[in-house]
Parts: structure tokens; sequence; C-alpha cells
């Protein structure tokens, strides 16, 4: 094959590289860490577009590293869904850092926090381009814990006690998914993935696959924060600053958790009627439960946290439906989470830089004071809440009709009336914080910076025309590639064996 | 690709040249309203852009397309009645996304349930009969979100809410005219056209039609705001379309769809007036409203015409459609069974409610005597601008001309081109014969009342005994009071109270029930890490029971 191949580990290198050069000279240079920072995740997004054009011309490329032919050395697979999931993360981060460059500022050390972000970072994009599952496993730990770390970046005391609950559960997911692992690898003695799923179609079905895959729904689960393995969520998304919020939020619990679900259930070890009903029930679980919650809080980040958990429920549940349409679905309400989740994330982010606060009892009539900031949290809100035309209906309703279409009448009802808590949850996060008269204290409040608002406004805007995506010509080119991966997983098995 | 989108028909495009007709008349009227507001452009903005998917909604052919539109304009809604100044308009702003957008959620469960059974989404191509449990629910979900828009019970909550809170032109604009016009002609649209209406069905419009009109109007027999007392009869009134449709045969259809057109010119008539009062007079609160026909007589007179027509007294437009609805209920009778005495009992008890209501209305703003304020501050004749003053006269003026020449200009004009069946009309009501009676009779009226101005009357201040009150003098009689003991009668008694508690208020019950579950919720997580723990491994047993089993 080409030099193509070359951009694949890119994804990898920069981020790392990135991240090691800021912690060396970002203390006394202190633009360094600005620069690098949003230098790297601008050049990586457009490698991934880049990669995107790749991969509808060559459908799916692989990187050995090292030279070392798979399945001894480790393989880097960019297809369809990888370059999907490498554009979401990697708009969204390069959205986050240029936000940052002012948020950061009323902390200190924002040399340490780039630092932290682009090895998130690498370990984020490193779990969506490699092809080798304990690789896979190493790059989620290195993005975990680069996110422990930035879940106590205040060291408030809520702060580490929120970093410590997030660290130790995660841990626990982390374990499962390596006891997993180990499983997997004594059945088929290889780690490749591709030959995993080459081999377990040889073998033919067995309960070590079965324990196999409950370890990897309780580990991954955990990760993506599906109920009832959410509980560290709500306490460590809102701890962090704004934009980690917005990054775990927007992204992080899906490259870690939903991608490798795809990924592992979708290619590798199959997803069985069990499986496929459990993930259903958890995704409509977790939809409801998220949403009820969500209603109850007064913290803005925390609210948003909550939903967060509601809408991993219908990426889940789109999975679980798993006939091509809801795999569409779920795979666009991702993409359309990343874009307006942190979009929402970043809004609280403004308010609380404006304000010095999040509760929502202190804080009220800030339309007026920070118009940008209001609208596009609105716009956010209706995208969540699926309003037509914002992005977030369309994918909604490619999932309720998906459902419907598969005869699950019963999720399809569950995740209307998700649709329904989330939209009272977030108009009522609205109507606290930026709807009537201003509160007395805050009347000389001014709108956030140039460059938070830049990023506000084109999240926004993309959140507002997401639906165009669904136009035939672009949806062949950007989501029906992931699609593809999902429903057509043999390709997946044959173009990876074919460069062993 | 468009053709297969949007599509005209008679119905659409009447529906659709009213929209715009009442676009331009609020545009016009907020001109004078909403003067010295801050965000005008953004508010002209947010009209157009109603305008534009209201169209959109109408001529859509495409259940998607519809949905879009349709689901667009509730979010224009919150963001127009975020305009008001009320110390409650974003609660209210946001209750009303919530009832709107909530049952437009469910309504994409209904598109998504006829996707299933007919593999389409072209409104044109599709005739589902209501035989199986998916397609009555699918119309069920529909419905539901028509009913919400057009403000039928028990979806109507916003409504009144709204007419409080909202500014009187957005009130006017979209609940009162825009939103009445989409909702029932969605609800026609899919009972005439998409789905093969049968009598249960028909049955269950006409109970929803006849309990929104009665129980509308006993609550707005005891408001004593005049924008919220408008609000009710805008739910109510939605009673009659349903009612009309519900019937099920041609003549209550097109007295529904008649009904429609005519509650939303005399609604924005009155909403318009009562914005009028409330731009002089500075409240809506009807205590200290009251003899306001010196100061503002034109307004008085649009105002009455609107108050009559809505109490469907002859020859106004109200009167004609529900005439036409009232004889489909009795040709409804024809076919046997009881019911139609109950449809016809409601509707014309709702009409009987409505005058009643009105009459303590008409008395308490611009009757009676005025309040001490006003009386301070002198009976100068002061009309509002011509820009508020021209939409209301032209809506007065409409009322008359769909009233006396309803055969003539809008049933043969706009109503029975709708219908794809033809109208037999038995009871056509010769309107001019009526109408020169009627006008005989008001000066005859005027006659006798100045002849017995001719008897000399004094005023005076309030005095007992001989001694002039000197604080809180306002002895006069508001008319607020009309209806009050309503509430002391027996079973009304509970009724009014429960109501007062908001027990019907589907918002407040559904909060209620939200909040008990996210209590619970809110108790499990406590915070504790071993629990947290606890629920990762049982969810996991849970996990490896089920795929072990």
């Amino acid at each position: 094959m080409t030099t193509a191949v070359n951009i694949i580990p890119i994804f990898v290198i920069v981020p790392l590289a990135g991240a090691f050069m800021i912690s060396i000279g970002g203390r006394k240079l202190k633009w360094l860490a600005d620069f690098l920072g949003v230098l790297s995740t601008a050049g990586l997004f457009i490698a991934a577009l880049f990669a995107l054009k790749l991969v509808n011309e060559y459908h799916i490329l692989v990187y050995s590293v090292g030279a070392w032919k798979p399945p001894i050395g480790i393989a880097m697979v960019l297809d369809g869904l990888t370059a999907f999931m490498l554009v979401t993360v990697n708009l969204v981060a390069l959205m986050i850092a240029i936000y940052s460059v002012k948020y950061m500022e009323h902390f200190t050390s924002k040399w340490k926090f780039f630092t932290l972000f682009l090895l998130m970072l690498g370990g984020m994009n490193g779990v969506i381009v490699t092809g080798d599952i304990f690789n896979l496993f190493v790059f989620l730990e290195i993005a975990a814990i680069a996110s422990f770390a930035l879940v106590a970046f205040g060291v408030e005391r809520h702060e580490l006690e929120a970093a410590f609950k997030y660290a130790l559960m995660s841990t626990l997911g982390s374990l499962f998914v390596l006891m997993g692992i180990a499983l997997l690898y004594g059945f088929t003695s290889t780690l490749n993935m591709a030959d995993i799923a080459a081999v377990l179609a040889q073998k033919g079905s067995s309960n070590i696959i079965l324990l196999v895959s409950v370890l990897f729904v309780m580990g991954f689960g955990l990760k993506s924060a599906l109920v009832p393995f959410h509980a560290w969520l709500p306490d460590a998304h809102p701890s962090a600053p704004a934009p980690i919020s917005a990054m775990l939020s927007g992204v992080l619990i899906k490259s870690l958790g939903i991608y490798t679900i795809f990924r592992i259930f979708g290619n590798v070890i199959g997803v069985t009627p069990a499986i496929a009903s459990i993930l259903m029930v958890l995704g409509c679980i977790s939809m409801v439960v998220g949403g009820f919650l969500a209603i109850g809080q007064w913290d803005l980040k925390r609210l948003y946290a909550y939903s967060s958990i509601s809408q991993m429920g219908y990426i889940i549940l789109g999975f679980g439906i798993g006939t091509p349409l809801s795999i569409l679905g779920s795979l666009f309400h991702l993409f359309n989470h990343s874009v307006f989740k942190s979009l929402l994330f970043l809004g609280a982010g403004a308010v609380e830089y404006a304000t010095g606060t999040r509760d929502m009892k202190k804080l009220g009539g800030l339309m007026k004071k920070m118009p940008v900031t209001g609208m596009t949290s609105i716009i956010g809100t209706m995208s969540i809440s699926g309003v037509p035309p914002f992005a977030g209906f369309w994918s909604k309703l490619i999932i309720i009709l998906a459902a419907v279409e598969a005869g699950q009448l019963w999720p399809a009802v569950w995740a209307i009336v998700a649709s329904v808590l989330t939209l009272a949850a977030f108009l009522k996060a609205m109507k606290c914080t930026f709807w009537g008269d201003v509160r007395v204290g805050l009347e000389k409040i001014i709108e956030v910076p140039f460059l938070m608002k830049f990023s506000l406004i084109t999240l926004a805007l993309i959140t507002s025309v997401g639906g165009l995506l669904l136009i035939p010509g672009i949806q062949n080119v950007f989501l029906n590639q992931a699609v593809g991966v999902m429903t057509e997983s043999a390709d997946y098995l044959i173009a990876v064996l074919q460069h062993i | 690709m468009l053709g297969e989108l949007f599509k005209v028909d008679n119905f659409s495009a009447f529906v659709g040249t009213f929209a715009a007709f009442f676009t331009v008349l609020i545009a016009v009227y907020s001109f004078g309203f909403m003067r010295g507001q801050k965000g005008l452009a953004r508010y002209y903005l947010y009209i157009a852009l109603t305008l534009i998917s209201s169209l959109g909604a109408i001529f859509a052919n495409n259940l998607v397309v519809f949905v879009v539109f349709w689901g667009f304009l509730g979010f224009l809604l919150y963001l127009l009645i975020e305009f008001g100044n009320k110390e409650r308009t974003s609660a209210t702003a946001r209750k009303s996304l919530i009832i709107v957008g909530g049952t437009d959620a469910f309504m994409l469960l209904g598109v998504a349930l006829i996707w299933l059974i007919n593999g389409s989404f072209q409104m044109d191509e599709l005739a589902i009969t209501l035989d199986n449990k998916f397609a009555i629910l699918a119309y069920l979900l529909l419905a539901i979100g028509a009913f919400a828009k057009a403000g039928a019970m028990p979806f109507h909550t916003w409504i009144p809410d709204m007419a409080e809170d909202a500014p009187t032109p957005v009130t006017a604009f979209l609940p009162a005219s825009l939103d009445k016009l989409l909702g029932i002609y969605f609800l026609g649209r899919i009972s005439l056209d998409i789905f093969q209406m049968n009598d249960a069905m028909n049955m269950f419009l006409m109970g929803v039609g006849s309990f929104t009109i009665v129980a509308a109007v006993m609550m707005a027999l005891v408001q004593h705001d005049l924008k919220r007392l408008l609000g009710y009869h805008a739910v109510s009134q939605v009673g009659y379309m349903v009612l009309g449709i519900g019937t099920g045969n041609p003549l209550g259809i097109a007295g529904g769809i008649f009904h429609m057109l005519n509650h939303a010119i005399y609604k924005s008539c009155l909403f318009l007036s009562g914005g009028a009062v409330e731009k002089k007079a500075g409240t809506t609160d009807l205590e200290k409203l009251g003899g306001l026909v010196k100061v503002m007589p034109i307004t008085f007179i649009t105002f009455l015409i609107g108050s009559l027509a809505i109490s469907g007294v002859p020859p106004f437009n109200g009167f004609a459609s529900k005439w036409m609805i009232y004889q489909g209920i009795i040709e409804l009778g024809k076919n046997g069974g009881g019911w139609w005495i109950v449809w016809l009992m409601a509707a014309m008890f709702g009409s009987a409610l409505t005058l009643a209501s009105f009459m303590k209305l008409v008395h308490a703003i611009f009757l009676g005597q005025p309040s001490n304020e006003r009386a301070i501050a002198g009976n100068k004749k002061q009309e509002v601008g011509i820009t508020m003053l021209f939409p209301a006269v032209l809506l007065a003026v409409f009322c008359i001309i769909f009233g006396v020449f309803a055969y003539a200009v809008p049933l043969t004009m706009f109503i029975f081109p709708s219908l794809n069946e033809g109208v037999a009309f038995d009871g056509v009501w010769n309107s001019g014969i009526a109408t020169t009676l009627i006008l005989l009779a008001i000066v005859l009226g005027a006659i006798i009342y100045f002849l017995g101005r001719m008897a000399k009357t004094r005023r005076t201040e309030s005095f007992v005994g001989g001694e002039f009150l000197e604080k809180n003098a306002d002895m006069r009689l508001s008319g607020v009071e009309f209806y009050n003991t309503i509430q002391d009668v027996g079973i009304l008694k509970f009724i009014y109270r429960l109501a007062g508690k908001k027990l019907f208020d589907i918002y407040e019950v559904g909060g209620k029930i939200a909040s008990g579950f996210t209590a619970t919720l809110r108790f499990l997580h406590n915070g504790v890490l071993p629990t947290y723990l606890v629920w990762c491994l049982l969810g996991m047993l849970a996990i490896f029971y089920v795929v072990f089993k």
C-alpha cells in the first residue's frame, strides 16, 4: 500500500510529542503551552479530515508499528469508524484548546494543563487507531490517568475527592477489562484484534467468550458511564476545569467507552442476542435514570454531567438494536453529543469564568450580560433536547425510527420519555441561568473574551447545521463509512488480515 | 424532490393564507405595542421565522419535514415568550416549551409508527385504517401533538399562563391564532386524510372537545386577570373545533374548520384590544380596570364585537360556525345513539357560559365606574396609536363580514373547497333578515337608552352617613366577582379547589411525579464510594445471570 499509511501514527505521536515539549519548555516560555496546544490540535484535526479522505479512497489502511508484522507487532488500523472518531475527537479537542488559552489563565501553571491535555488526547487517539487489544488497554490507561490528574487540577477538597473516586472506579473498570483481555489472549493466543476475530470464528462459541463479554460490558460500560456503573461521572466531570469537563463528557467517555464497545463487540467478539438485549436494557436505564437525576441538580455542570449519562444511553441503545439504521443513528448521536455537550460545558465554563459560580440558585438573567454565551447555550439545549432542526433532533429521530423498525417499541418510548426529561432539565438550567432579571451582584459581569466566544460560536454553528451531515453525499463520506465497518465486520477482518 | 416534500392543496392554501395574514397584522400591531423594548430586531426575526416555519409545516407533504417545521415553532414560541417582562415569564416559557416540545417528541413516535405500518412518510399517500393497535397509537400520538399546539385539554395549561406572562402580541399571534390554525389544521389532516376514522375515535375526539369546552369556560368564569381569562377562552374554543372534526360528517367538519378560522379572527381581535387596554391602563388586573369606555371608545367597540362573536351571538362569525357544528352534531343524532345530546348540551352550555363570562369582562373593563386611580387620571379620551388600532378594527370588521356573509364569503371561498366531499347544508341560516332585525333592535334599544338618559342623574364620591370615605374608597362594583359564587356550589367547590392546587395541570402533575423519582434516585446517590462499587458489582452479577442462565 501507499505511503498514505504513514498518517496513522501521527495521531499518537503528535499529541505525545506536544505534551513532552510543553512539559520541558512550558515552565519557562509562557507562550509555548498555548502555541503548541492549539497548533498540535489544529494539525490533528486537519490530519483527521485528511484521514477521512484517505478512508474514502482506500477503505482501510493498516500500519505496522516499527515495521514488525502483525500479529507479532502492533498494528494501527485506519478505517471508516476510526476516521469518524478521529474527526470527532480532534474537532472537539481543537475547539477546547482554543477556549483553554483564555480560560485557563485563572489557574496557575497552564503548561501542566496542556501537557496533561495532550497526553489525554494522545491516549484517546491511540485507543481509536490501534488494532491491538493490549495496546488498546495501554492507551486507555494513558488517557484515563491523564484525566484523573485533570479532574484534580483545581486541587480543592471536592476536586481531590472526585478524582479519587473517579480513579478508583475507573481502575475497577480497567481491571475487568484487563481480565477480559487476559482470558481472550489465553483462549486465542493472539492480541491482534482481527486475528482474535479470525481465531474465534474458527473455534466457535465458548463460555469463555461469554465471560469475556460480560467483563467487557462491565469494564467499558463503566468507562462510558452506563447506569449502574455511572456513579463516578457526576462527581468527576463537574470538578474538572470547564474545558476538561467538555473533553471528558464530550469525547473521553466516548472514545474509551463507547468506541471500544463498538469496536470490540462489533468487530472482534461479536454481539450475541443476550448481549444485545443487555446493552439495550442498560441503554434504556441510563437514558431515563440520567434524565431524572439531571432534573434535580442545581449545579450547572453537574446537571450537564448527568445528562451525559442519559445521552450515552441513546448511543448504546442504538448499538444494541443493531440494525444499520440504528447504528447510523447511534454514531450520528455520538458525533452530535460530542459537539453540543462540549458546547454546553464550555458555556457553563464561560458562566463560571464571568461570575465565579455555577450554582444556578445564584445565577439569573445572564442573557442580558452575556448574549453570546446565552444564545449558544440555548442552541446546545435545543440540540440535546432534540428540537428540530438542530443536529440532536436528527440523530434521535433516526434512533427512534430504527427502534420502531426493529420492533423495539418500548425502547423507543423510553427514548422519548428521556428526551422530554432532558428538555425539562435543560430548560430549568436555561431559565435559572440565562433568563429572567439580572441577579443582584451580577450587574457588572461582562461577556467572555474572544477566543472563548470563538469556540462557543463555532460549536453552536456545527450543531445548528449538523443535520446536513445526513444529506446523502456527505453521509456517504462521513457516517456511512463508519456504519459500514460495524455492519460488514467481515471486511474489517479480511482487510486487516491481509497485512499479516 | 421538492414536489415530494411539499404540496399545496385547497386546505393548506387556505390555512397558509390566513397564517400570513395574521403575521402581518401582528407585525403591524407590534410596531406600536413593542415600541421601546430591547432586542426588537430579534423579535421581528422570530416573527418572520415563525411565519416561515408555519408555512413549511402547513405545506409539508412529508411527515419528517412536517415535524421539523412544527418542532421548530415550539422553540420560536419559547424565544418569543421570553420577551415578556413579568416575574414568571421565564417559568412560563419553560412550561410552554416542555408541554409543546414534549408532545412533539411523542409525535416522533407516531411518525415512526406510521412508517412502520406503511413504509412511507408521504402524507398524500397515506390512508391508514384504525384497525390495529399500532395505527390507533400512532393516531393518538399525532393527535396529542395537535392538541398541545391548539391547546385542547389536558395539554392546554401553557396557554392561560402564557396569556398572562407573554407580551400580548405574541399571545395573539401564537396560541390565539397561528397555533390554533396549525393544530386544528393538523388534526384535520390526520383525521380526514391520513387516517380513516372510525366511530370510536370520533367519539374520543368529541369527548375531548366537549370536556374542553365546558371545563375551560368554567375556569374562565372565575379569573380576574384580563389576559388569563382570554387565555382560558382560547382553550375552551378549541373544544368546538375538535368537536366539529369529531362529528365525522362533512357539515360538522366544515363547521370545525370554519370555527378555527373564526376563532383566530375574534380571539386575536380580543387580545389585541386587550393589549391596547394594557398599554393605556398599565395593568390587566380586572380589579383595577373599569369605565374605560369613555377613554377608549374604538377599542371598546372592537372588544365588544369580539366578545359577541366568541359568545356565538348572531350575526357575528362565531355564531355561523357554531351553528354549523350544532347541525353537525344533530346530523350525528340521526344515526341513533344517545351521546349526541351530551355533545350538543356541552356545546350550547359552553356557549352560554362564554357569553356570561364576557359580560363580566366587558363590564369590568369598559363599563362600570372607573377605579379610583383611573378617576384621578381623568377620563380624557386617549386611544392607542393607529398601528395598534388598525389590526383590531380590521379583525372586528372581519368578524362581521364572516358572520353576515358567512355563506357567500368564507364558506364558499375557503372552507368548502378545502374539504374533498360536498357539504350538504340543510339549515342555511338566513343572515340577511336576522341582521336587519338585529340592527333594528339595536336602534330601538339606543332610542330607549337615550330617552332614559333624559332623566338627570348625579354622580358623587362614595359616602357613608354623609361622611366621605377618605381611604380605600373603592366602593364600586368592578364586576370581577360576578360568578365567584359558583365556586361554592357542591361538587364544583371540590373541583375548583383541586384546580386551584393545579391537580389538573399535566405539567404540574408530571413535575411532581418526576421530582418523586428524582428525589428517590438522589437519595440513592449518597456519595459513598463503597456503595457505588457495590452497584458496579451487582450490575455485573446481573449481567452474568442474564448471559449464563
